[in-house]
């Protein structure tokens, strides 16, 4: 099928107005799921009535919906010809003369109505295979996506596609359909992301939680008011948000270059696409620091020498330096240098540089390769170093110096397992009750959003993967929560939210939140593990060896009140490491 | 504006030649309003509104009220946004059809329009009102009463001259088309209430409680 609309007819203007009305629309969509989830939740409320009745059916005869004790002879009562319950005479429902349902029965048509189902039914006989919620609004925002370059503008637009993320699910049909969707939601990461940063208010978080029913002007309200509640409640409040492309995320984009805009978006992959290559010769001079005061990561690109041909037979070479801060392959990790014209030992001077926290570097990787920049868009690779920041003490002098690295051939970076778009949120709330003015309760939220790069542990398939989530508190006490397990997904969306309550700040300080991913076994076996992360203090403190990452971000996410942050949280096989 | 306390959500559609007055009469229908300036509408939009319907059994005895959230879809006419007007056709439960009484070729258009819609609906029949608007521009008019009342006739479906200038026949037209669809809402689902009981069940679990009771029903 046509994966999204060619809306290219639209003038730029009118493809807001086209967006603002899918956005009003997306409102009415969330009410109306809501209700009908309630209507569903009554139903069951309905049921379990009915259903504890169900034991006692055998020792005396009782309507199965009111519990009224029936007579053998008098008020007998008779049976549902939808549930073959017996139901007293109250507890029916004349549909038309001759034909009666009890109140469970009937109520189950009801709901059935009210949420529309005839229509979706009626439909599904002229379209099969439709899908009920927005597919359109979706198909849309594709085709608007595309033609806009990837480019959206306005705030209500990025409202707009984080309300299209929660049903981004339900189109697991079609292949191409879902590259595209793919590649929209990158983009509208990519974006949350520019907003949450500039704004690091707690409106972003509703943003970004699974809660998407708010208005424009309800967000603009909170924005207002932000201020406010955060004196009165002194929230604290982390985003975790990881925007990471995996191998698989790679193809994706290759596959959608066809859509002529959508290769801006990576080229990484582009590159490795068909463009072409060189032998690999030569090294590079650069130097890298951290600037502490301003959380800067400074690259500067000194120069290189004896590097091969762009164009061999034409002995060309324009070359240039490009930096990608793995493992954020988005432009918005993308750095480059001038192009130098022909010549082999090009000389930059160029300074590179990334706002960045310095808890994150930990798990932060920077790709620095030179390119030759031919006629037109005819791109060559020459050589690349790759640097695990991980290894990097920012804190010498002498790693600050100016250094000659030999390139090398593209690497094919191994992915690491990782858990992704990880939403943690805290907030310092006092709760009613407790009177304890010196030390507020507070309340860590983490959202989970999915993993990726799971090992297959299977034979056969994917794994049934749930999270595990265990906060281990200073006098050893543990707090477990668990997420439902996703059926044969490799790259499982849980979004599901783990509370811990009743926390103290300083409790959160000396503890560690263990995450960790299983299959779940279908038989009685065991469940197997997956991998686990880690945050937080680490059991064994006091030893010379340099902080962990994991202890820095914990403490980062501890000392920055309303800041959104993103790390990557790489999943480590050693089971025995985590408590679950 | 919208909250969830509502019973039915019913999604209208307006379509029909650009000029013919689509998002002027859902204005008046919403808002009571009228707007005698010209803003073409660019590509989709739509209006809502919370009504009763009052619903009536089998003797025409009065039923119960139940809480309506319309929303009410306007269309560019204009040829340019078609591909994209016409996807959402297949998101309505009916359609208000309209033409200018002042247009001979708007009215002409409403063929076309009817295809449209019996390719592009949810199915082949949908629930339709075929509106001719600005009957108060009685001296410029170029469609005759009778010409409008056949072909309605001729499709099936009812017939309204309206004005959004004056309100004229603008509630009727929508509660009509409601009308219908709630109609064909009550047909569906009694299929199913006695679908569910030819089955033999729709509640699950509770089924497995006592076979034998099945046997002996009073
Ligand atoms: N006198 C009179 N004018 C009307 C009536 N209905 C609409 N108009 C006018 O007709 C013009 C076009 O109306 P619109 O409602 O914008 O037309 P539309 O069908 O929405 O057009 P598109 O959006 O381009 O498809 C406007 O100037 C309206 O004021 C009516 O009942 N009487
Ligand atoms: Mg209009
Ligand atoms: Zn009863
Ligand atoms: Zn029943």
């Amino acid at each position: 099928m046509a994966c999204e609309f060619n809306l290219n007819f639209l003038k730029e203007l009118e493809r807001e107005a086209v967006l603002e009305v899918l956005y009003r629309d997306q409102m009415v969509r969330k009410t109306e799921e809501e209700r009908i989830r309630k209507l569903k939740l009554q139903l069951q409320q309905l049921r379990w009535k009915g259903a504890r009745n169900v034991n006692h059916e055998y020792q005396e005869r009782s309507c199965a919906r009111c519990q009224k004790s029936l007579g053998l002879l008098m008020n007998r009562g008779a049976v549902c010809n939808g549930c073959s319950h017996r139901v007293c005479s109250e507890c029916r429902v004349c549909l038309n003369p001759c034909l009666w349902k009890c109140t469970v029965c009937y109520a189950h048509g009801d709901v059935k109505v009210k949420a529309g189902e005839w229509f979706f039914e009626e439909r599904a006989k002229k379209y099969p295979g439709e899908a009920k919620g927005c597919r359109l609004t979706i198909r849309l925002l594709c085709g608007l996506w595309i033609c806009d370059h990837g480019n959206f503008k306005t705030a209500n637009i990025l409202c707009f596609l984080t309300l299209g993320i929660s049903h981004l699910q339900e189109l697991g049909q079609s292949k191409s359909f879902n590259k595209s969707v793919e590649n929209l939601v990158l983009s509208l990461t990519t974006h949350i992301k520019k907003i949450s940063k500039s704004q690091n208010d707690m409106a972003d978080r509703r943003l970004l939680t699974t809660d998407y029913g708010q208005n424009v002007e309800r967000r603009k309200q909170r924005r207002s008011q932000s201020d406010t509640a955060i004196n009165i409640t002194s929230r604290v409040s982390i985003l975790l948000y990881n925007i990471t492309s995996s191998p698989t995320s790679d193809a994706v984009f290759c596959d959608g270059r066809k859509h002529g805009s959508l290769y801006s978006l990576n080229s990484t992959c582009t590159e490795s696409g068909n463009f072409g290559k060189a032998n690999v010769t030569g090294e590079i001079e650069f130097a890298i620091r951290y600037i502490f005061k301003a959380c800067i990561l400074e690259i500067c690109i000194k120069g290189c020498k004896n590097l091969a041909y762009g164009e061999e037979k034409k002995k060309k070479c324009n070359p240039y330096v490009k930096v990608y801060l793995l493992p954020d392959k988005s432009p918005r990790s993308k750095r480059k240098t001038a192009v130098k014209k022909s010549t082999v030992d090009p000389e930059f001077d160029e300074t590179l540089k990334y706002k960045i926290e310095y808890s994150q570097l930990g798990s932060r990787q920077l790709q620095i390769s030179v390119w030759h920049a031919g006629a037109l868009k005819y791109r060559v690779f020459l050589g690349e170093v790759v640097i695990p920041l991980a290894a990097w003490n920012f804190e010498e002098n002498s790693m600050q110096l100016f250094n000659w690295y030999q390139l090398k051939p593209k690497q094919h970076l191994k992915p690491s397992a990782e858990l992704t778009n990880w939403l943690f949120h805290m907030i310092n709330a006092p709760v009613s009750g407790k009177k304890d003015p010196g030390v507020p309760n507070c309340q860590l939220q983490v959202m989970i959003f999915g993993a990726k790069n799971l090992p297959m542990l299977r034979s056969a398939g994917m794994p049934n993967s749930f999270v595990k989530g265990c906060l281990i508190l200073p006098d050893q006490a543990e707090v477990k929560r668990k997420s439902p397990v996703l059926k044969k997904e490799a790259f499982p969306q849980w979004k599901h939210l783990f509370v811990f309550d009743g926390v103290t700040p300083p409790q959160l300080q000396q503890s560690c939140l263990h995450l960790t991913v299983w299959d779940k076994s279908s038989f009685s076996s065991s469940d197997q593990f997956l991998g686990g992360a880690k945050l937080g203090a680490e059991e064994s403190l006091g030893s010379a060896d340099p902080v962990p990452p994991s202890v820095l971000q914990w403490q980062e996410v501890l000392r920055s009140p309303n800041t959104w942050m993103d790390f990557t949280l790489v999943l480590h096989s050693n089971k025995e490491n985590f408590k679950s | 504006m919208t909250d969830g306390d509502y019973d039915y959500l019913i999604k209208l559609l307006a379509l029909g030649d650009s000029g013919v007055g689509k998002t002027t009469f859902l204005y008046r229908y919403t808002d009571n309003k009228f707007n005698p300036k010209f803003i073409t509408t660019v590509g989709i939009d739509f209006r809502e509104k919370r009504v009763v319907y009052n619903s009536r059994g089998p003797n025409g005895s009065p039923g119960k009220a139940f809480k309506v959230h319309l929303q009410l879809w306007d269309t560019a006419g204009q040829e340019r946004f078609r591909s994209l007007t016409t996807a959402f056709f297949r998101d309505a439960m009916g359609f208000l059809l309209m033409f200018d009484l002042t247009s001979q070729q708007s009215f002409l258009n409403v063929r076309n329009w009817m295809s449209q819609l019996q390719a592009n609906a949810y199915c082949e029949n949908p629930d339709i009102v075929l509106i001719g608007n600005k009957a108060d521009l009685s001296d410029q008019r170029e469609v005759n009463e009778r010409q409008a009342k056949d072909l309605a006739d001729k499709y099936g479906i009812p017939y309204f001259e309206t004005s959004a200038a004056t309100g004229q026949n603008v509630e009727k037209a929508v509660d009509m088309l409601l009308d219908l669809i709630m109609k064909r809402m009550e047909q569906c689902v009694d299929k199913t209430q006695v679908s569910d009981t030819a089955n033999g069940g729709s509640s699950g679990k509770l089924d497995s409680a006592k076979p034998e009771e099945k046997k002996c029903a009073c």
